[in-house]
C-alpha cells in the first residue's frame, strides 16, 4: 500500500520500526492519526516527547524512572537487604504488581545471547556488584528459557561465593491452571520442583 | 486419529489438490514424478509440521510460489477438527487448530504417525546426522518430554558456539546443555534399547534369516542404567575437561549433538558393507518396530505412510509385509504397480499423475 502523501509514507515508515508493527498495522495507524483533531495528534506528539525528556535511568537499580534515584529505591518502607533481579523494566512492573515482594529491584537490561552479541559487559552487572553491601539475598527472575537460565547460572556463580543467599523463582503450574491443559514440559518441570505438603 | 480431508497449496508440484480420504487403506497408483511421494510428505507435514524426507521448509514450496499451506479436516476421537499448517518463504511456519495457533510441540503430542519410503537408505549411507533426526523424529512421538528437552539442548548449543565464535565466556550455557543433553541421551539409549529386539526379529524374518544389530553411540559414554542426576553430572565433567579445546576449536566438541547410532548387518557395518537391498530391508523392519512401540506406547495406531515400499518385493513377501502391519487405521500407500491383495479389497483408490488425483471406482 502506498500512498500519494510523502508526509504519511514517513510516519508508516517510522511506525513500522516499532516491535510487534509491520506495515499494515501501521498503515492502519497512520491513517488513524491522520484523523484524529489537531489537538489529539498534538498531546501524542508531545506524549513522545515527553517520555524522552524526562525518562531516565535510577543510577542504583537501573530502571526507568523521572527520578534519580527512582521511587522504589528510595523507598524507606522497601526492605534493602534483597533484591529480586530481572531483565527488563517490564518485568520489574509485574513482579512488583504481584505485591508477594517488598524489596529492591535491579534491572539487567537484556539477557546473556551470544548470538545477539550480548555478553555480561552489555547487561548492568557491574551496577549490581557495587550496591550489595547489607544485601542477603537476590532472587534471580530472569525468564524460564535458555537464555534467562544462562544469565541466573552467570549471576549465581559470580554471587555465591561472595556469601550471598541466591534463589530462583519457581518455575511449574500458572495458578489458576488445569492440569489437563499444561504442557508436558511443564507438567514435568511442576513435578521436579514438588514440595512437601 | 484419522485423516478425512486434505487441501494442499502449491505444496511442491500439488499446486491446488482437494481429496476426501477413508478409513483404512488409501492406495496412490501413479508414475514417478507424477507426485504420490509429495502427497504423502504433505501428509507429514500436516501431521507433525516437517518433512520426513529431511526438506527445508522454503524447498516444500512449489517453485515460483510465495506460500504453501495444508489444510487437513482431522478426527480426534470422533470430533473432526481442521488442521492448517502454512509456510511463506522467509517467514515462520504457522501452525493452526480450528483457526487458533497451536505449537509445532503439540502436533507431535496430537499426533502418531509412521513414514517409510526410498529415502529411508541414507540412514544407512548417510552422515551420523541423518540417524540422529531419524532417532528425533520418532522419540519425541515416543516421549512427551523429548522435543522440549531436544530444542533447549540445541537452544543453548547455538548460544554456546556464538559465544565460542566470538570469544565470550561460553559456560553459562554449559549448565543448560548438562540439564537437557543429560535427559537427551537417557531417552535415546532407552529408546534404541525398546527398538532393537523388534527391529532385529523383523529383520530375521524378511530377510529369511540375516541378522542385524544397532547399538546407540553417545558422543559422551554412559551408563543407562544410572539416573538422570548421574549423566548429569558427567556430562559437567566432560564438558569442563574439552573446554580448553573447545576454546582453541572455537566450536562445542561434545553432547548429544555428535551422537550416532551404529548399524551392522550379519556383524558388518551397515554402511560400508551393507547392500541396498539389505538397507531397505533394515529400514522396514524399523519402521515395523516403531510403529509396534509407537502403537503400544501411545495406545493408538499411528497413521502409516508407505512409499513405494513393495518396488523390489515379489507377492509373496509384499504379503507378509502388510501382514506385519497389521491392525493399522489409516494407511496412506503409493505404488506404480498392483498392492498386495489384502490391500485391494476397503479403502479407496486414486489414480495421481502431474499432480492431481483422481479417486478411481
Amino acid at each position: 500500500m502506498y500512498t500519494s502523501s510523502e508526509a504519511v509514507e514517513k510516519l508508516i515508515s517510522r511506525l513500522s520500526r516499532l516491535p510487534g508493527i509491520g506495515r499494515k498495522s501501521a498503515a492502519r495507524l497512520a491513517f488513524h492519526i491522520l484523523k484524529l483533531s489537531p489537538g489529539e495528534a498534538g498531546e501524542l506528539a508531545d506524549a513522545i516527547k515527553e517520555v524522552k525528556e524526562k525518562v531516565g535511568w535510577c543510577s542504583i537499580c537501573c530502571n526507568i524512572s523521572e527520578t534519580d534515584p527512582c521511587p522504589t529505591c528510595s523507598d524507606p518502607r522497601r526492605r534493602r537487604e534483597i533484591i529480586c533481579v530481572v531483565e527488563e523494566a517490564a518485568d520489574a512492573a509485574a513482579v512488583d504488581k504481584a505485591e508477594g515482594f517488598n524489596g529492591l529491584f535491579h534491572v539487567l537490561g537484556g539477557r546473556l545471547s551470544p548470538l545477539d552479541g550480548i555478553g555480561p559487559d552489555d547487561l548492568r552487572i557491574k551496577e549490581l556488584l557495587v550496591r550489595l553491601t547489607g544485601v542477603t539475598e537476590i532472587i534471580i527472575a530472569t525468564n524460564p528459557n535458555v537464555e534467562g537460565e544462562a544469565t541466573a547460572t552467570y549471576l549465581s556463580r559470580l554471587l555465591k561465593p561472595m556469601g550471598i543467599r541466591v534463589t530462583r523463582i519457581a518455575r511449574g503450574l500458572p495458578v489458576g491452571a488445569d492440569l489437563e491443559y499444561a504442557d508436558s514440559a511443564t507438567l514435568a518441570r511442576a513435578l521436579e520442583g514438588r514440595q512437601e505438603y | 486419529m484419522l485423516i478425512d480431508h486434505l487441501r494442499t497449496s502449491d505444496f511442491r508440484n500439488l499446486s491446488s489438490l482437494d481429496i476426501a480420504f477413508s478409513p483404512g487403506a488409501n492406495v496412490f497408483y501413479g508414475d514417478n514424478g507424477s507426485g504420490k511421494t509429495n502427497l504423502l510428505e504433505a501428509l507429514f507435514v500436516l501431521c507433525l509440521g516437517r518433512s520426513q524426507r529431511r526438506a527445508q521448509d522454503q524447498v516444500l514450496v512449489r517453485n515460483d510460489c510465495e506460500v504453501f499451506r495444508l489444510v487437513g479436516k482431522v478426527r480426534y476421537n470422533g470430533r473432526s477438527q481442521e488442521l492448517t499448517v502454512a509456510y511463506q518463504r522467509g517467514g515462520k511456519k504457522k501452525v493452526e487448530l480450528d483457526g487458533a495457533p497451536i505449537r509445532i510441540v503439540e502436533l507431535f503430542e496430537r499426533h502418531c504417525v509412521v513414514a517409510a519410503g526410498p529415502e529411508d537408505s541414507e540412514i544407512f549411507s548417510g552422515p551420523p546426522s541423518v540417524r540422529r533426526e531419524f532417532i528425533d523424529l520418532y522419540l519425541s512421538q515416543y516421549s512427551r518430554t523429548y522435543l522440549e528437552d531436544l530444542r533447549h539442548y540445541y537452544r543453548a548449543l547455538a548460544q554456546k558456539n556464538a559465544a565460542l565464535k566470538r570469544e565470550m565466556d561460553s559456560t553459562p550455557f554449559d549448565a543448560l546443555l548438562a540439564r537437557h543433553g543429560s535427559r537427551v541421551m537417557k531417552a535415546r539409549a532407552e529408546f534404541t534399547d525398546a527398538l532393537k529386539k523388534p527391529a532385529v526379529g523383523h529383520y530375521h524374518t524378511i530377510s529369511g534369516g540375516e541378522h542385524l544389530d544397532l547399538a546407540y553411540q553417545p558422543s559422551i559414554p554412559f551408563n543407562p542404567a544410572g539416573s538422570i542426576g548421574e549423566i548429569e553430572s558427567l556430562v559437567v565433567q566432560s564438558l569442563d575437561a574439552i573446554r580448553k579445546r573447545e576454546a582453541i576449536v572455537g566450536s562445542s566438541l561434545i553432547g548429544p549433538h555428535r551422537d550416532d547410532l551404529a548399524f551392522r548387518i550379519m556383524g558388518q557395518p551397515a554402511k560400508t558393507h551393507g547392500s541396498q537391498g539389505q538397507w531397505r530391508t533394515a529400514a522396514i523392519s524399523l519402521k515395523l518396530a516403531l510403529y509396534d512401540l509407537l502403537r503400544r506406547k501411545r495406545g493408538v495406531a499411528p497413521v502409516l505412510l508407505l512409499d513405494e515400499i513393495f518396488a523390489e518385493l515379489d507377492t509373496k513377501r509384499s504379503h507378509e509385509l502388510i501382514n506385519l502391519f497389521g491392525g493399522f487405521d489409516q494407511l496412506f500407500l503409493t505404488t506404480a504397480l498392483e498392492p498386495p491383495e489384502p490391500l485391494r479389497k476397503g479403502g479407496c483408490r486414486y489414480r495421481i499423475a502431474s499432480g492431481t488425483v483422481q479417486e478411481i471406482h
